[in-house]
């Protein structure tokens, strides 16, 4: 199976769409792994056991795609003819950059300063522009309108998640310097 | 019919078993005959075998107790803590100052494995595992008539190396290995079966030697790890080593280059004593030599004690805060936390977990004795025929996976807590014009260079025709079994050219050297394998039979009559060979059958999957009807 035919919505029975209910894909994810559990197999033929696993490694990588909201919306571009990735995305906008450069800025400054509460008031900004984002990103994929018209959306959800992985970091950090309870 | 008839006669049928190979003690358990897991007790009713093993200078091995009365006379012969040194490199800077062995330095064209050097003979800590495990199927076949397929558990932060070589040291040990199984799944298993109870738990397990922390999802019969976190270098033998320094000082042995092997191990086993009597008094002591040789007593209070290990516990927390993050678990929203490992018995560490997670510990199970108890029951039901509706555990990958890209990078292609089984591909092209070759170089680890990760494995590609560089497509897949082993397929896209390796790691010893060992270890050589090589392929070949004709009674409508003839043919060819003596005939009609059955079990996962949504389906309307009624009861209660 080579990435550009991989149906991930297909491959866990899911309508294809954005505003996916989340709890509905974890259990489907969790009732397919039952389903396939290589344990399920153990008394059966090796190409049974082997189909379940190439299955069961399926279902996990279509989970994967589909719970994490910019690797889902990157699949439904792509199921859509639309390819996705820096090269093939337009260019950010200027005034977007600007904004990006000073957030990254401000967040640099609070993690030389060891500054937790600042940098959590930053997070907490970044996730209330990437829940509207994400909002506005699924009516337009759902509007029927020119997917690929949507993406500079793309591009802004994945600058978010970079965010919140480096706000991540620094908390990881934090804990390092302070093992005692 | 009477083949079958063998397989399934309950009092031929070999018992499956569960190890717990631990660091400082090891342990095997099994099902008993009213479904309830018990370990194995020698005659004086202990249940733990040190895993410590005594090389006799006649060539005769001594396992558990009687190794660890030999270890302070000689210290060198004999090998404690080797879990310690298992899947580890000779060049590894890590395990050098581990014990007072005479460690190999790497030959020139040998495996990259540490090597203890024994009575001038070269032993991997592989084949120190092998005897441990040898000495408790011993164990067990004292209880049992056989013994059959076992389970051993891991921590679950061994990387691939680690459980490439204890997989191998269970080959050695004669023992026919289904599953490695994480310790932490493994106690919560035990946990799980016992009390029926869903919800969020994290398992803290501090070993002899091994710290891991675990965060489980119970939810309807399903385990999954959602992280898991650890340190391979951090357990109660630190405990005892911080104990010891303290002594050590005491004794006048202030330069640790100065200390005799034998007062060492003296010193550390006395210190062994002091931290269990800690448990339950306020001071403990030994009388020990001083350095002018004078005899007199060494004590150390608890208050002294939990203040040399606060550092240790301070590290377990980080680990666990980590964990909790991973999974997105906050501490209050746990159910449970599940004590695992003779450490925890420790009055401190229970009050700085109570601490760390906001709430006391389960330990109604013998924290030394749940995992091998959840080993059994997972060996138990894999050894099955028949599907009950038994636990399924969902575990991850521990450390991310990826490989090596320009400037030494590491690409990340499954990042660690992924749920496995898994698999993902990545894609790269040449960075030179006329690049006939690709490097992959495997990697496992959370930094971003290559050098700072551990080296896996690296494989060439070759043959690609000249072309301008950026033009070749190089298809990277990982693939991670249900044990938690890495396949790497990687695959030229113009040209079709592919390579598949299970990664054979740098750091443990080929496929060739372990079946050298195998036969060494037998004491007829080649005969006798070829023996055993017959016997596994007639038990598997017979198997395979049962399997296929239940498949074909189960969903007649998935195969036609063509293809049920050409199912039934090789079937026949493969039943007339496991009569015969030719093991390597068994094994081309296993292969033929599989490849005739391949279809028909594709068809079988479609219907399995199709069925398995359908279900779900019907849970969304119950949930939804559940929901209603609430509603209604809400308004009636008004």
């Amino acid at each position: 199976m080579t990435m550009s035919g991989f149906d991930p919505f297909a491959q866990l029975g899911l309508e294809r769409r954005f505003d996916l209910d989340l709890e509905v894909v974890e259990r489907t994810h969790r009732e397919l792994s039952r389903a396939l559990h290589p344990d399920k197999f153990s008394g059966g033929t090796p190409a049974e056991r082997r189909a379940a696993i190439e299955r069961a490694s399926a279902v996990n990588e279509a989970w994967r795609t589909v719970r994490d909201p910019v690797s889902r919306a990157e699949a439904l571009f792509r199921l859509a003819g639309v390819p996705v990735g820096e090269v093939n995305e337009p260019k950010t906008a200027p005034a977007f950059l600007m904004e990006i450069m000073e957030m990254r800025e401000e967040l640099a400054e609070a993690r030389g300063a060891r500054d937790l509460a600042r940098v959590e008031k930053l997070a907490a900004g970044v996730r209330a522009r990437e829940a509207r984002v994400t909002a506005s990103l699924a009516s337009a994929l759902a509007s029927g309108a020119e997917p690929a018209a949507a993406l500079p959306m793309l591009g802004e959800l994945r600058f978010y998640k970079r965010f919140l992985e480096e706000v991540s970091a620094i908390e990881d950090e934090a804990m390092e310097h302070d093992g005692a309870v | 019919m009477t083949a079958l008839f063998e397989i399934f006669d309950p009092k031929a049928a070999p018992k499956p078993i569960g190890i717990d190979l631990g660091t400082t003690n090891s342990l095997v358990a099994w099902v008993d005959a009213n479904g309830k897991p018990m370990v194995a007790r020698d005659c004086d009713d202990v249940s733990l075998v040190p895993s410590v093993v005594h090389y006799r200078a006649d060539g005769g091995v001594v396992v558990g107790r009687g190794a660890q009365l030999l270890a302070s006379e000689h210290p060198r012969e004999t090998i404690v803590s080797a879990k310690r040194y298992v899947g580890r490199g000779a060049d590894d800077d890590a395990v050098k100052g581990l014990g007072p062995y005479d460690l190999l330095p790497r030959a020139d064209d040998g495996p990259n494995v540490v090597r203890f050097k024994v009575h001038g003979r070269a032993v991997t800590p592989m084949e120190v595992s092998a005897e441990i495990l040898r000495s408790l199927k011993r164990l067990a076949e004292d209880e049992l008539r056989a013994v059959g397929g076992v389970v051993i558990t891991v921590p679950a932060y061994f990387d691939e190396a680690q459980r490439q070589a204890t997989k191998d040291a269970g080959r050695l040990a004669g023992l026919d290995v289904l599953r490695l199984l994480n310790e932490p799944t493994a106690a919560a298993l035990a946990y799980g079966l016992d009390k029926r109870a869903s919800g969020t738990f994290a398992v803290y397990d501090l070993g002899g030697g091994t710290f891991d922390v675990s965060i489980l999802h119970l939810d309807d019969g399903v385990f999954q790890v959602k992280s898991t976190g650890g340190d391979t270098a951090l357990g109660g033998d630190d405990m005892d080593r911080a104990i010891a320094e303290e002594l050590f000082v005491a004794m006048g042995f202030a330069d640790a280059s100065a200390r005799p092997a034998a007062i060492v191990r003296l010193v550390l086993d006395e210190s062994r004593k002091i931290k269990h009597a800690l448990t339950t008094s306020d001071v403990a002591g030994a009388d020990l030599p001083h350095a002018g040789g004078a005899v007199s007593r060494v004590e150390i209070s608890r208050e002294r004690f939990d203040a040399l290990i606060a550092p240790l516990l301070a590290r377990t927390g980080v680990t666990c805060r980590r964990a909790l993050k991973d999974a997105g678990v906050k501490p209050e929203q746990l159910d449970g936390v599940i004590l695992v490992g003779g450490a925890t018995r420790v009055p401190a560490v229970r009050a700085y977990v109570a601490k760390l997670f906001g709430r006391e510990p389960l330990a109604d199970i013998d924290p030394e004795e749940v995992v091998a108890l959840g080993a059994a029951v997972q060996a138990n039901q894999l050894a099955g025929s028949v599907v009950t509706d038994e636990v399924l555990l969902l575990d991850v990958i521990p450390l991310s996976l990826g490989i090596e890209v320009g400037g030494g990078v590491v690409d990340k292609i499954l990042p660690r807590n992924t749920a496995t089984p898994a698999s993902a591909r990545a894609t790269y092209t040449t960075q030179e014009d006329n690049q006939t070759g690709f490097v992959v170089h495997v990697v496992q680890g959370e930094r971003e260079l290559a050098a700072d990760c551990r080296s896996l494995a690296t494989f060439t590609l070759g043959g690609i025709p000249p072309m301008p560089a950026g033009l070749a497509r190089l298809e990277i897949t990982f693939r991670v079994d249900e044990n938690g082993m890495l396949g790497v397929h990687a695959v030229e896209a113009t040209t079709g050219l592919e390579q598949t390796v299970t990664v054979e790691p740098s750091f443990g010893l080929d496929d060739d050297t372990v079946e050298q060992m195998l036969i060494d270890a037998l004491d007829h050589g080649e005969d006798d394998l070829d023996a055993r090589k017959l016997a596994e392929q007639r038990v598997e070949g017979r198997r395979i039979l049962a399997a296929t004709r239940r498949a074909m009674a189960d969903s007649p409508d998935l195969l036609d009559a063509s293809e049920r003839a050409a199912v039934e043919a090789v079937a026949a060819k493969l039943e007339k060979a496991i009569e015969g003596t030719d093991a390597a005939r068994i094994t081309l009609y296993i292969d033929d059958l599989d490849a005739a059955t391949k279809p028909f079990a594709a068809r079988r996962m479609n219907e399995a999957v199709a069925a398995a949504l359908r279900g779900r389906d019907v849970t969304s309307v119950e949930v939804e009807v559940a929901h209603a009624k609430g509603i209604e009861n809400a308004h009636a209660d008004g």
